[in-house]
């Protein structure tokens, strides 16, 4: 009953998809309609997984699947954070969808596919489910981003994105395949004791975790494969790259936490490489960041610097206790903010996001103070200002990092956050101390409105009331 | 009922400013509430001084938990140390809601926020509760900046934040370190001041963390080399904020370095304060000599309050309790002093509409009043005997005597710099000729006479009866040097023992 229960969150969204897929078949339903189907689909996913809770690890219904999904407190915030970002995208596409008419009904189906294949990829424990799983949400993002197939940078965009997402996913299938050959299993939980039983095959072993860190780097957005990022986000619909931003990222992040924490040996081993990897993530992602003028690319290059934060949380976990609270927690405050700026831009950017760059968006607390004041919270909240969400998160990973020896990653963080001040104060500034030069119209519905306000309140209660730890 | 009083000083303003953010009310109704809760901040804040015992420990204590699993508290409570500083940011505030009559409603709004703020980073007591309202507190100040501020406000605003923020960013992750050496040492997490202080740092970590400590403060305070972001946004900055900046938020960065640097930090405070006092000194005569040049008086006084800051960081940094004392006094002096200098400057900019030294003259046969005002406040900030300003600089540069003569008697002959100045200021703008701009200065109505009169009193009363307030801080700062000083008299200890023929050591 228990396997059952855990899984229950993913059955609900799997038959919301399977829903939507056979209605937009026979096309019963209007894309409105489609869109509150999913957003209830996702609430009702999210209370389940809330309701049900969880216990200790557990393996899911362990003779079926050999132990190859395992449901845990991490598990749980991964899936939360999963289907919190479904819901509220599910929310911003509402409106934004009234303005642009690009959408069908498969759109939301094909969301709802995408966050199936995140929350299978938070459960899993072994290479192959991992694979599936990770490719049953790439096919399904790919597919959003070129969305709007009328609009040419979008069709670059997801260009773009299959080819090296293909590569990347070539990338874990090769490194599953070495991992096989020199442990002789894909299972993390064996892999981990084949590498401190000594009896894996140490080259084949290496390679085979390198491959696999390299389409999880990939997928996560992090130094040197970092360079996709800002090209799709810019060209995939704002609530599309709103879920790419922080859905995929959690499930890309639980995975690789999974990975990881399983053999301190595996761990201690790659320790040097991830420091590397996340101190160029973050300084590298500052640097593309600073010299954006698009919002969208700005905010694109803030999550490679995201990235970078989170890697040294990966850096941090200790082998023998994990509970990835640190990851768990900066995913969520990171996922709350970033989805509010995308659903405020989602309403503002107007018909064909004609408001994309810093400039436009001068003034705009002159004509519509509360959107301009949500949007300076997420944007506080991102740059990790108290009493915001941000700030906790980064308060545990420099705790996390500190406690773990890595003082000198925490310096470094704090470095990292000092520079992107100036992008995030950038937007504030434009925002707030110039003239409005444009009038700012309301567009779509007043659902992305009110989608925009719960995430400020979000972002508080998130800050205030820290529950995850 | 005086169990909540910290709180509600801090929150009432927060949540007020918030309300006028968020509800569309008139400019006058927002001046009016905010003059009214600025005013039950006061009242609550005269109630506390008076009902303080100074006896060294902390009182009205609130103390709950928060988050638990890292032993961070919502922890509130005033001492010695704390509550010279928590009574300057009470009194000062009802001030300029009477004074500015024509802002707007997010100006006020603005100022409640930041005086929350600061209430709760003065009495907080656990460090992350402090950091977090040190971060808040910069928000207003931001925005008031660059909302409000001056024709080039927006490179200054850009300056004073992300210095600030850097520096604060540098706290956090020190602030942290200290947490995690806890952890290792005592097996449990807190980031309580009180428990801190029991924490035994060393190695390279430890003085670095102190430095990172250190630079967020000196930024604030400022401490040279680190003052350059404050003459833009001094300048640029409407008055209210200007003053609010130098007349409460300085004086935090130095309440900051007593409160939570020395407890935690013992040896490598004492190791570096000579350091330190040294660039309180050279800021000192640095920024005074600067201010000699400026033609712009609301410049000026920035490079005078920079100046005097310096002098109060050294007072800090001299580790004895005359100093200590002094420096604790001298924040509320140069608050009720050269804070009110800044509110005298805006009232001539919004009556002549420059404040260019230059261009003003002979305002004291136009405003007799105005200039009396101005002369007392002026003096009490060179130091004049009789005034406020007299004793904390008295005290300090005792106290700096006795800790290394050089810096005293570099500190005592700074001070004649900030005369220099000031007297020259005074001399052209409110004596030589009168001019058609300065003809028509209006001397102060009676509303602007009665919102002055007090601090001017309470000017004269801390000079002449400064037993009163003293005697509240003394202990606080005995205790607070006696903390420090166990270990530099241990070490007066050890080298006596070594002495031939006189040891008290067993054989």
């Amino acid at each position: 009953m228990h396997d059952f229960l855990s899984f229950l969150p993913f059955l609900i969204i799997g038959a919301g998809a399977i829903l939507l897929m056979l209605l937009s078949a026979f096309e019963k339903i209007q894309v409105e309609i489609a869109s509150f189907v999913s957003m209830g689909f996702f609430g009702a996913a999210f209370f389940a997984q809330l309701l049900v809770g969880c216990g200790p690890e557990a393996s899911l219904f362990a003779k079926v699947f050999n132990g190859m999904l395992v449901s845990s407190n991490f598990t749980m915030v991964a899936g939360l954070i999963i289907l919190g970002c479904g819901f509220f995208t599910a929310v911003s596409s509402h409106s934004y969808f009234k303005v642009n008419l690009f959408c069908t009904l498969e759109f939301y189906c094909i969301m709802m596919f995408a966050a199936c294949g995140m929350l299978l990829l938070t459960m899993a424990q072994e290479l192959i489910t991992a694979f599936i799983a990770l490719e049953i949400m790439s096919l399904s993002i790919y597919i959003l981003v070129g969305y709007d197939r009328a609009n040419v940078t979008a069709t670059e965009a997801i260009l773009k994105y299959l080819i090296l997402g293909a590569f990347a996913g070539a990338f874990f299938t090769m490194g599953t395949a070495l991992i096989y050959g020199g442990a002789a299993t894909t299972k993390f939980v064996e892999i981990s004791t084949a590498i401190s039983s000594g009896s894996a095959s140490q080259p084949l072993l290496l390679a085979g975790v390198f491959f696999v860190f390299v389409a999880l780097l990939f997928k996560a957005a992090a130094f040197p494969f970092h360079a996709w990022v800002i090209d799709v986000y810019e060209g995939a619909s704002a609530p599309v790259t709103g879920f790419m931003a922080t859905a995929l990222k959690t499930a890309v992040f639980a995975v690789f936490a999974n990975f990881l924490a399983l053999s301190g040996e595996l761990h201690s081993g790659w320790i040097t490489f991830l420091f590397w990897v996340s101190v160029l993530t973050m300084f590298g992602g500052n640097l593309v960041a600073i010299g954006q003028s698009s919002l969208k690319r700005m905010l694109a290059a803030s999550g490679i610097v995201h990235s970078g934060y989170l890697l040294i949380a990966l850096v941090a976990i200790s082998a023998d206790h994990f509970t990835g609270s640190a990851i768990g927690y900066y995913l969520a405050a990171y996922a709350v903010s970033t989805l509010g700026i995308f659903a405020a831009l989602s309403y503002l950017g107007g018909e064909g996001e004609k408001r994309a760059t810093f400039d436009d968006f001068k003034g705009l607390a002159k004509v519509r103070p509360y959107s301009a004041a949500a949007i300076t919270v997420f944007l506080l909240s991102m740059a990790g200002i108290p009493p915001t969400a941000g700030f906790m998160g980064k308060f545990y990973i420099i705790t996390s990092a500190i406690s773990a020896g890595q003082t000198a990653l925490a310096v470094l963080l704090v470095v990292s956050s000092a520079f992107s001040m100036w992008y995030y104060l950038r937007l504030i500034i434009n925002m707030y101390f110039h003239e409005a030069e444009d009038s700012f119209e309301s567009i779509g519905s007043p659902l992305a409105g009110a989608g925009t306000l719960a995430l400020v309140v979000c972002v508080f209660a998130i800050g205030l009331y820290p529950i995850v730890l | 009922m005086f169990e909540y009083a910290l709180s509600v000083m801090i929150f009432l303003p927060i949540l007020a400013g918030l309300a006028m953010l968020l509800f569309p009310i008139s400019r006058g109704a927002s001046r009016i509430a905010g003059m009214i809760v600025s005013l039950v901040v006061l009242l609550m804040g005269i109630e506390l001084f008076l009902g303080f015992s100074g006896t060294g420990g902390m009182q009205y204590l609130e103390n709950r938990p928060w988050i638990e699993s890292l032993g961070i508290r919502y922890g509130l409570g005033v001492d010695g140390i704390s509550l010279l500083v928590l009574m300057t940011s009470a009194v000062l505030f009802p001030m300029v809601f009477s004074i500015f009559t024509t802002r707007k409603k997010g100006y006020y709004a603005n100022l409640l926020i930041a005086q929350g703020s600061m209430i709760g980073a003065i009495c907080a007591t656990d460090l992350v509760l402090f950091y977090i309202f040190w971060e808040i507190m910069l928000l207003p100040i931001f925005f008031m900046i660059g909302i409000y501020g001056g024709p080039k406000r927006l490179p200054a605003t850009l300056k004073i934040t992300i210095y600030t923020i850097a520096g604060s960013l540098l706290m956090l992750a020190a602030l942290v370190y200290v947490g995690v050496s806890y952890h290792n040492q005592f097996g449990a997490w807190t980031f309580d001041i009180v428990q801190l202080g029991a924490l035994n740092l060393g190695g390279g970590f430890a003085v670095l963390a102190f430095f990172m400590f250190m630079a967020a403060f000196a930024i604030k305070i400022p401490l040279f080399p680190f003052h350059t972001w404050l003459p833009d946004a001094y300048t640029e900055a409407p008055t209210a904020t200007t003053f609010v900046l130098s007349a409460i938020m300085a004086k935090i960065g130095v309440y900051g370095v007593i409160r939570f640097v020395v407890p935690v930090f013992e040896i490598e405070f004492a190791r570096f304060a000579i350091l330190f006092s040294l660039a309180g000194v050279v800021g000192m005569m640095y920024c005074g000599l600067a201010a000699i040049a400026q033609k712009d008086m609301k410049r000026m006084l920035a490079f005078s309050s920079a100046s005097h800051m310096g002098i109060i960081a050294v007072g800090v940094f001299c580790m004895n309790v005359q100093a200590l004392t002094g420096s604790l006094f001298q924040i509320a002096a140069h608050a009720t002093s050269t804070g009110v200098l800044f509110l005298f400057v805006g009232l001539m900019e919004e009556r002549m509409g420059s404040r260019d030294i230059g261009d003003l003259g002979g305002i004291a046969y136009r405003a007799p009043i105005f200039a009396t005002f101005f002369a007392i406040a002026m003096l009490a900030s060179v130091g004049l005997p009789g005034t406020s300003g007299f004793i904390g600089e008295f005290l300090i540069i005792l106290g700096a005597v006795k800790f290394n003569g050089f810096i005293g008697f570099l500190a005592g002959t700074s001070l004649i710099i900030g005369v220099c100045y000031m007297l020259w200021m005074f001399q052209r703008v409110f004596f030589e000729k009168t001019n058609e701009r300065t003809l028509q200065f209006a001397d102060l109505k009676v509303s602007e006479v009665l919102t002055f009169l007090p601090v001017i009193v309470l000017i004269m009363a801390m000079g002449i009866f400064p037993q009163a307030f003293i005697t509240k801080i003394e202990p606080a700062a005995q205790l607070q040097v006696a903390q420090i000083f166990p270990t530099t008299q241990s070490d007066v200890a050890e080298t006596t023992v070594l002495t031939p023929g006189h040891t008290n050591t067993k054989n």
